[in-house]
């Protein structure tokens, strides 16, 4: 009895464990799913109301390339959107070095594949802002891309599926738009040919300068590939004139790279007897 | 002649910028084919005039040493950077006289990266630099 006693006993203990196991498992499972199953409510004419008290950031923007110097002494950031410099972990400089000796010449957008992120946000292209209850949308004409960083309270996401441009989350500090990236793509690269490690996290604050001047303060973490984080400010002129064109990077793409990192490019012309390029 | 002046003076300008704008040349797609260590020069006849993404492409006749032609290719701008700064699908027509200044190709083909062309009359085809048109 005693023995029959001490096993059930154990067995509403193991009962006991099972279920603190299932109620985590749940927990995680209600977590990681909060992110997709969040629903945002119809936008009132409130919400629409609210948006025009935000600074203004639509139209048509490029990142500041030559051209004649800033100066405005309120940008206060450095010209022409240089990258700071990276300073990567040993084990990440070893990866450079190794994928710079496997794959010398260049990176796959030689073969029209689009940068994601960071890259894209410093193409010599313009961006274009549309503000909209609970989301700022960025029209990027380099490759065609669209991001979508939403600004009505979702929370990130704990394990999402890895792309090029992650999945975004913002809100409204004063004036300044912040946004938090997470879930980065093995394919997207800190700088050309730099990978990055599934840590990796973007934040990113857009400010008005002003009128028709904006900064990105872009901060790069990730505790595996960088010893620090590492900041870049890019400006950018706004073109009331302007308006996004397409760009279909397979429209007459000549360059490629092969499977050996080896670049080429096609230089058979129009009508010319070899086929053209695909 | 007031425009090809005001290009000549810009072009000064924009040499100076250049050496800036190469970088953003190269975080481009596809600029590793390409000897950015020289700047060569040819002249011939353009062919055909592609106002494509995501490059522009100058087809131009040159004449060779056998008493024909071959075609030379140089890789510009796409057509949207290039529009906002001037440039149009008519800027080249086939028949133009240009010299080319390019970066060449590695492997010697011929080809290259344009980098600015110049007409029988002086005036100037700025390819990076020089900012958009709107700020001129």
């Amino acid at each position: 009895m005693r023995y029959g006693g001490s096993q059930l006993m154990r067995r509403a203990k193991k009962n006991l464990w099972g279920f603190i196991v299932a109620a985590l498992a749940w927990a995680a499972f209600v977590f990681a799913t909060a992110a997709q199953d969040f629903k945002r409510p119809a936008p009132t004419p409130a919400d629409w109301a609210a948006l025009a008290k935000l600074p203004d950031f639509t139209g048509v923007w490029e990142v500041r390339m030559g051209g004649p110097p800033i100066t405005n002494p309120a940008v206060g950031v450095p010209p022409l959107g240089r990258p700071a410099p990276l300073s990567l972990t040993p084990e990440y400089a070893a990866k450079k070095k190794q994928l710079q000796t496997d794959a010398p010449d260049d990176n796959q957008s030689a073969n029209c594949l689009p940068p994601g992120m960071p890259g894209i946000m410093a193409q010599p292209y313009p961006l274009e802002f549309l503000l909209t209850p609970g989301q700022v949308t960025i029209v990027i004409e380099a490759y065609s891309q669209v991001r979508h960083i939403y600004t009505d309270g979702r929370p990130l996401p704990s394990d999402p599926d890895p792309s090029f441009f992650g999945t975004s989350i913002g809100h409204w500090e004063g004036n300044t738009l912040v946004a938090e990236s997470v879930g980065f793509s093995p394919l997207t690269e800190l700088e050309p040919r730099t990978p990055h490690s599934d840590k990796m996290r973007i934040l990113e604050r857009f400010r008005l300068a002003d009128p028709d001047t904006m900064v990105i303060e872009t901060t790069i973490t990730d505790p595996e590939a960088l010893t620090a984080p590492n900041t870049t400010s890019r400006i950018l002129k706004r073109h009331r004139s302007w308006t996004i064109a397409e760009y279909i990077c397979e429209q007459n793409n000549r360059n490629f790279v092969d499977r050996n990192g080896k670049a080429g490019i096609n230089l058979t012309p129009p009508g010319g007897t070899a086929s053209k390029p695909q | 002649m007031k425009t090809i002046l005001k290009r000549a003076v810009l072009l000064v300008i924009l040499s100076a910028g250049l050496i800036v704008t190469a970088g953003t040349a190269a975080a481009h797609h596809g600029f590793a084919v390409f000897d950015t260590t020289a700047r060569k020069t040819v002249t011939g006849t353009v062919k055909t005039f592609e106002w494509t993404n995501p490059h522009t492409w100058v087809w131009l006749d040159v004449p060779n040493d056998k008493g024909g032609v071959d075609t030379w290719g140089f890789e510009g701008m796409s057509p949207n950077f290039l529009g906002r700064r001037g440039w149009t699908r008519n800027t080249l027509k086939p028949g133009d006289q240009i010299t080319v200044t390019y970066f060449g190709l590695k492997d010697g083909s011929k080809g290259g990266s344009f980098l600015s062309g110049k007409r029988p009359n002086g005036e100037e085809l700025v390819m990076f630099g020089g900012g958009p048109t709107e700020d001129r």
